[in-house]
């Protein structure tokens, strides 16, 4: 069996081959306008996959309280990856969020950042590393997570900024969006506006044209009438 | 019929660091809108539901709003 990954949107496709063996040519992706389609993120690394059969990848998220002194932010991180590499680690990627905001109170912070680390590691292994990350000093909360197959790390930090970008560009076009709304009613209530004045001076002006034509007419038949070669 | 979401994607895996594609299933509350509603498949709300919870106990989401 021969399996092919590529990527579409933020997530990873999978397509498995059971006859052929060469690599499929992908087919081109219809670009489908979809609601969420700026949230997805792109930047994808390289796929995961371990070097030897006794380990596996593993991915660490460890959650560090944000307003700490930079001292104590490097003894925990240090600390971590010490244990990371006691456990016969082999780190592939880390990414470190920077301060974010949590959506509840955590031991007294409302605040965090958090680190996501990916590990080769040895199953056997990780349930002492799980025991040793609770005893670290400074970590709020930490989870250990076994990726899928095919599964691409990405980097969320500068997911995170791009977010930010796009949630600010949405805003923005979403307000120019507004004022133009605002002023194609103006406009139309002025075009309204006008065409009620309109009417009136037209009804004023008419009179004097059909005045004229029947001026026109009765002289034209005071002419047929004063005719002598009339025969009636 | 109306198609998973998910699956006009072929998503294989659900992320919970992906904040912006889980929020669209959340509601006010922070509860996960049902399937009935979110017309997702069985298969995505599961997946949906294991994000969601890991992302809760991270802190990157709330339990209740």
């Amino acid at each position: 069996m021969h399996s092919v990954t590529f990527q579409r949107g933020s997530f990873f496709c999978r397509i498995l081959l059971t006859s052929t063996n060469k690599p499929l040519t992908l087919p081109p992706l219809i670009s489908q306008p979809h609601a969420r389609d700026w949230a997805l993120p792109t930047n994808h690394m390289p796929e995961l996959a371990a070097t030897s059969e006794d380990t596996r990848v593993y991915e660490i998220c460890v959650l560090l309280p944000y307003p700490l002194s930079q001292k104590e932010e490097e003894q925990a991180q240090k600390e971590i990856e010490k244990l990371l590499s006691e456990a016969s680690g082999k780190q592939i990627a880390k990414d470190a969020w920077g301060r974010r905001g949590l959506a509840y109170r955590i031991g007294g912070f409302d605040e965090g950042n958090f680190i996501v680390y990916h590990y080769e590691l040895n199953p056997e292994q990780i349930k002492e590393l799980d025991e040793n990350l609770r005893i670290v000093k400074n970590v709020l909360r930490h989870m250990i997570v076994k990726p899928p197959k095919g599964y691409q790390i990405v980097q969320y930090s500068e997911q995170y900024e791009q977010w930010q970008k796009e949630r600010v560009q949405a805003e923005e076009t979403r307000k120019q969006h507004r004022e133009e709304e605002l002023k194609k009613k103006m406009l139309e209530r002025q075009k309204r506006q006008t065409k009620r004045a309109a009417p009136k001076k037209e009804a004023v002006e008419e009179p004097t044209p059909k005045e004229e034509g029947r001026e026109k007419l009765t002289a034209e038949i005071d002419k047929l009438i004063a005719d002598d070669e009339l025969e009636i | 019929m109306k198609q998973c979401p998910f699956c006009q994607k072929s998503v294989q895996y659900i992320d919970y660091k992906d904040y912006p594609t889980m929020k669209s299933y959340i509601d006010y509350f922070g509860n996960i809108m049902k399937r009935y509603y979110s017309g997702v498949c069985l298969r995505h709300q599961k997946m949906l539901k294991t994000a969601v919870e890991r992302a809760r106990f991270m802190g990157m989401l709330a339990y209740r709003k």
